[in-house]
Formats: C-alpha cells, structure tokens, sequence
C-alpha cells in the first residue's frame, strides 16, 4: 500500500464504518444466526440450552407436502411474474413508447396506480372481489343466470393461484411498464426511422431493434420478478382467509411462517422456519444464477 | 490527497462528536425531568373498533391522574396480535403487560416463554369476585385478569322479528330449523350465516358444541387432546358428517366457505339471515340497532343423534389484561401496572364493556347491573345464566392439528373431503 492511502485509511475507515457495522448486524447477522439455528433444536421463545441436529429440520421439510405444495405456488408466482408482468409491461411499454394509443399519459397513470397502494390494501380489496356474493361472483350470476352461483376459484388448491395469478399481474405489471418506458426513452430515434426507411415492419422494429437493446434491463426485471415473487408473502397472505384458502395459496413464505410462529406443537418451530427461510434464498440464488446463465447465453 | 483526507475525517468525526453530543443533551433533559414509570403493554384492539377505543381513552385518563406512570403501549388486533407477541417474546422483547389468555391459543406463547405469572397474591379480595375468576394453573394459578365470567363462543343469534314473519318461532329441535329453508330461500334470506371463510369460526363456533352433544360429554375435547378419546371416535366422524347434512338440508349454505367475519356479521346485521353464528363477542358488533333489538341469543337446538349436554353451549375462560413474568420482576413496574389493570377494570370501565357487549358478566365484586342494559346484552347474560357449558376446541387443541380440523371442516363443507379421511388426519396429527 502506497504512503498517501495509507494516510488516509483512517478516513476510508471512518467512512466506511458507519455503513459496515448497519449492514453486519441488519443483514449479515441474521443470516449466519438463520443458518445456524437450522441446524439445532434451539427454540428462542423458550430459551435455555440447544443441541447441534444436523440436517434433521431440512429432512423433515423435504419430507413434508405442504413444503412441495408451497414450493409449487411459488413456482407459479415466479411463472407469473416472468412470464406474465414483464412481457404485458413490455408490451404496454412500447405502445406507449410508440404512441399507438391515444392519452398516453392517461394510461400510464392508470396501469402504475396499483403500485401507489399498500399491498394489504390491494389484498383487501381482491379479497372483498372474490367473496360470496362479491363483485365477482355478481358478474358470474348475472352471466350465467344462476342466482346460487359463486366465484369458487378460491376453495380448491387447483385453481387458487388464478385469480391470485390476475392480482399479481394487476400490481406489478405497471412497475414493469414504467422501468421498460423509462429504458425505451433512452433508445434513439433514429435508429428506428432508418429500419422504418429500409422496410422494416413494426413487428421487425420490435424484435430486431427493441429486444435487443433492452436485453439487460429485461434480465434486471427478471431478477427483481424472481427475488420479490420468492419473498412475496404480504399480498398472498391479506387475499386469502385463514383457514382453507391460505393452506391452498400457502408459499414459502407463508408455510415458513406458519411453522415457526403457529405450530406450537413443534418445540423446534423457529429451528424449522429457519431451514425454510434458508431454502427460499436458496432457491432464489438458484433461479438468479439461471436467468443470468440465460441472459448471456441470448447476449 | 493528504489535505483532502484528513479533511473528510475531520468532518466525520464532527459530524459524529455532534451527533453524540446532542445525544447526551438529550440524556442530561431526560434525567431532569419528573420521573416516571414506563410500563411496556401490548393492548388488543384497533382504531376502528370498540376494544382499540376504550383501550386509548382508558389509557390517556390513566396517565392524567397518574402522571407518574407511562403506559407505553403498542395496540394489534387479530392475527396481527398474535403474530407480534410471538416475534417480541422470542426477540427477548417481553412486554410487561399484555393481552393474554390461558388457553392453547392465548395462553401457549406466554407459558412457552415462562413469562406466565401468578396474580394471586396481587389479587384484592375486595374489588374482585374471586369466585368468578377460574384457575388457570394446575396449582390454581391466575395468570391474567378476564374481562368477563366464561367466553361463550357457540352463540346462534336469532333474529325473532324476521323468523315470525315467516310464521315460525324459536327452534327447538334441528328439524324445526330445517322446516325453515323453503320460507327463507323463498324471501331470499339465509337460515343461519357462518363466517366459513375463516377456519376458526367452524372450529371453535360451531364443531365445539356439536361434539359435545354428539358425545354426551363436556370435556370430550380435553380428554381427546389428553389422549382418552380419539379425534377419528364415532361421535368425531359423526360430527364432522352433521356439517354435510347441515349443508345438505340447506340449513348452512355452501357457499358460507367464502364468508368472512365482518360479512358474516354484516349479513345478519342487514336481515339477510334468520340465524348467525358466532360467539358472544359478536354482540356488540350488530350495529343495525333494529336487529340488535330483536335479537335472541340461544343455545344450539337439540341436533339429531344428540347424546347429551342438551342446550349446551362452548365457552372458554374469557382473555383479559395480565402481567408478564417480566413485569412483575422489577417492583415500581408490577405496582404500576397493577394501578391500571384496577382502574381498567374499574365499575365505570366495565359496565362499559358490559354495555357494548364485549362481556358476559362482570368479574367485580358487588357490581350493581344496571337496568337500562340494552336488549342483547340481557339476553347474553340470560344465556350465560342457563345454559351448560362444555370445551371449546382451539382451547385445547392447537398447532397443526387444529389447523387440519378446521380446513377440513371447510373442505367438508364445500365437498373436497369426507368427516373420515379429517378426523384420520387430525387423529395422526394430534399422534405426531
């Protein structure tokens, strides 16, 4: 190390401190001490002694239905929200973009609204839809002239993450379209009147020109989509009930939480939730390190 | 480079001598002023309701008389109170007053964490009707104050105008409420309204009382939790088939699965129901003050294939305001905190409570009722005065097996499982 840098260590240190102590005690603390308490029978509401168990929590999570079942929805909510947000956000990005609908601004506004709201609001007001006699099932009656008939998509766990599916793409598709649009702006124009001179058709502009140069900011939309579906815990749970409908929508997240804070019949339930959590950033690791493999195989 | 970096340290350790500084200041103020007592709650209740309201006005009346003392309270309700009181006891963070039961699922958390502690000591003989305050340990301890006598939880409300005008009167038997569906689908009413989008409600609201009847026995739910009877028992099964006949004969609708609490009340409240069930909390929660009048608060009619416990009703030691083990550790603390527990349950409080139907009765010593109780408050009190009561479910029975039993009655219900493969599940569950 040069003379002068090593003068000013004490500064680069001063600076760097503040930061570096928040960060070890907010994000890595918790961390090693959530993969630490995997790995025993340590229970902290109870306190008192521990024993080191091995991968006993994580055996008995593989080994558990409502663990696949929740992986599962998860999975679909990943599915919905890379398949699902980000092309729809695309999509609305170029209309826009392209000026192909009339009040531009106005649907702008309209499609990122969701976005303003608290998600348990949002989870409320779906949850206020899908209820008997709801606005939902109103529709379904006055479609179907069966004055009985009810939105029921909610009871069965084959069918539970539609309408959830719709409410995802309803909130987030605008956050989408606002990231695509602010990225379109920076293209230049020129570009797209030389391919619309040379004979390009609007379908060409999109997929030869667009696509491509908006590759890296679709492979960040896909982490934020994969990182925040794993997490998403708030709106799943505000849209269903408790009892039937949350066991069918139930993620990782959920399962995690019902295990380590409502099975008191487990005395290792905090030991259990934390090889849940675990497995989530696990997985989540996972599906990033594969969009990013994907994202440089498509560069 | 030199000047440049000795500079940014400079300005950093000001900014932090400064900020360490007013820090201190702070300190030095805090020390002058008055000293207080703070008393860390976790009240129960929300801005919206009349719990979360009294709990507010309570508690700025208790800090102007008693300037010493500052409730420091952080106020939940519902599934976000006991999702907090979980995360604060296993974070160490213990409130020294709270919210609390006795039961599996008021009462687990605090016993878990050694944080119950026996009131009996601190518990004066002269304001409190020791008599009406049940043990809560084996050894007779009283870990927390109950706002009222026992909690009943299997109320079906009636409402008696709307059930005359289709020409019939109380039911007696179940069969008298199955005689209703034609009349009521005919006006387009519901015979009884459930919030069966909520697990619990079926559980602790309605299966609680048909197993005791279908038993004949009081306790069979403790003694099933205690191993003596068996969750896949013929009076289980038997129980868990009644819901489908319920639904069958039209006396609950299927569609109840997606019913929630507040519609459920909401239903009733606005004459969509002849019935509803809920527990007698639900009292102070019909607000159509036309209904709230002619509302009959009763006992589950004799059901078909009932083997006993007849007019029975479910009901559980009522949740109060208790110390934690914690609190009670430091003196000054525990003093305090039982000041307010008095004052919170004092007669002017608790006719109050009794008025806005959050009570059954009283728990006070030489507590005058007042005869200008509204209807439906005498009428829980005429319930809770007659009826016999028997276990409630979720107050013994809790974790993974409760919750399969409650999302299975739901399943039932709406047609997904059959009372057998549930009572198996919960039966292998209640096992492990």
């Amino acid at each position: 190390m040069k003379k002068r840098d090593l003068q000013a260590l004490p500064a680069y240190i001063a600076l760097v401190a503040p930061a570096l102590i928040i960060y070890l005690f907010i994000i890595a603390y918790p961390i090693f001490y959530s993969v630490w308490l995997s790995f025993t029978d340590f229970n902290p509401n109870r306190g008192g002694s521990w024993n080191f168990v091995g991968l006993l929590q994580y055996r008995t999570m593989f080994t558990d239905p409502n663990f696949w079942h929740a992986l599962k929805n998860n999975l679909i909510v990943v599915g919905v929200s890379v398949f699902g947000q980000i092309p729809i956000g695309f999509i609305l990005a170029y209309l826009l973009f392209r000026k192909m609908v009339k009040w531009g601004r106005f649907f702008q506004i309209v499609v990122f609204l969701p976005h303003f709201l608290s998600t348990i609001v949002i989870g409320i007001l779906w949850k206020r839809m899908f209820q008997a006699d709801g606005p939902v099932s109103r529709m379904i009656q006055i479609f179907s002239g069966d004055p009985m008939a009810q939105f029921e998509m909610m009871l069965y766990r084959e069918t539970v993450m539609i309408p959830i599916g719709f409410a995802l793409i309803w909130i987030y598709t605008g956050l989408y379209m606002i990231i695509f649009l602010a990225n379109l702006q920076k293209i230049n124009e020129n570009l797209i009147e030389a391919a619309k001179i040379d004979g390009a058709a609007e379908s060409q502009i999109f997929f030869r020109i667009i696509v491509p140069m908006l590759a890296g900011t679709i492979l960040v939309s896909t982490i934020l989509a994969i990182a925040g579906s794993l997490r998403g815990f708030d709106l799943i749970f505000s849209i269903t009930t408790q009892g039937l409908q949350r066991s069918n929508a139930m993620v990782l997240p959920i399962f995690m939480y019902q295990s380590a804070f409502q099975d008191y019949t487990n005395s290792m339930r905090f030991a259990y939730g934390a090889a849940i959590s675990n497995i989530i950033v696990v997985i989540s690791l996972i599906l990033i390190a594969f969009s990013r493999f994907i994202g440089r195989k498509t560069e | 480079m030199k000047k440049q970096g000795m500079k940014i340290f400079i300005a950093v350790l000001t900014v932090s001598v400064f900020f360490a500084a007013s820090l201190g200041a702070q300190g030095v103020q805090e020390a002058a002023g008055p000293e207080q007592v703070v008393v860390k709650a976790m009240a129960y209740g929300d801005n919206s309701n009349q719990e979360g309201v009294n709990w507010v006005r309570i508690v700025d009346s208790f800090e102007k008389a008693n300037p010493d003392i500052d409730i420091d309270y952080e106020m939940l309700y519902d599934e976000a109170y006991h999702q907090k009181v979980v995360a604060r006891l296993a974070s160490g963070d213990v409130p020294d007053l709270a919210y609390m039961g006795a039961d599996a699922r008021w009462g687990l958390p605090w016993k878990e964490a050694g944080q119950q502690f026996d009131h009996r000591p601190f518990i004066d003989a002269d304001f409190y009707n020791l008599d009406l305050i049940p043990p809560m340990g084996l050894n007779g301890e009283i870990y927390e104050i109950p706002l009222g006598t026992s909690n009943i939880t299997t109320v079906l409300y009636m409402n008696e105008n709307l059930v005359n005008s289709l020409g019939f009167s109380a039911p007696e038997t179940y069969e008298d409420m199955v005689a209703m569906v034609p009349a009521a689908r005919a006006a387009g009413l519901e015979v009884v309204s459930i919030d069966g989008a909520d697990g619990w409600a079926w559980g602790s609201c309605l299966m609680s009382t048909i197993i005791a009847r279908m038993s004949g026995d009081p306790q069979w739910v403790s003694k099933a939790v205690a191993g003596i009877n068996k969750f896949n028992d013929k009076a289980m099964v038997d129980s868990l088939s009644f819901l489908t006949r319920m639904v069958n004969d039209g006396v609950i609708s299927s569609k109840s699965v997606l019913v929630d609490y507040g519609a459920n009340i909401s239903n009733f409240s606005n004459e969509k129901a002849l019935f509803m069930v809920q527990g007698q909390w639900a009292a102070g929660g019909i607000e159509n003050p036309a209904v709230s009048e002619a509302t009959k608060m009763l006992a589950w009619p004799k059901l078909p294939g009932e083997k006993g416990t007849a007019g029975s009703v479910a009901a559980a030691i009522q949740v109060g305001y208790g110390l934690t083990k914690n609190g009670a550790s430091d003196p000054a603390v525990r003093d305090a905190a039982l000041k307010f527990i008095r004052y919170f349950y004092s007669h002017e409080e608790t006719t109050q409570r009794l008025r806005d139907g959050a009570i059954v009765a009283p728990i006070l010593k030489n507590f005058q009722v007042p005869d200008d109780l509204p209807t439906i408050v005498k009428e829980k009190v005429i319930l809770a005065q007659s009826a016999m009561t028997t276990d409630v479910i979720d107050a013994y029975l809790s974790g993974a097996a409760n919750d399969e039993l409650n999302t299975g009655m739901q399943k039932i219900v709406s047609g997904q499982s059959t009372a057998k493969e549930i009572a198996d599940k919960v039966e292998s569950l209640v096992k492990r």
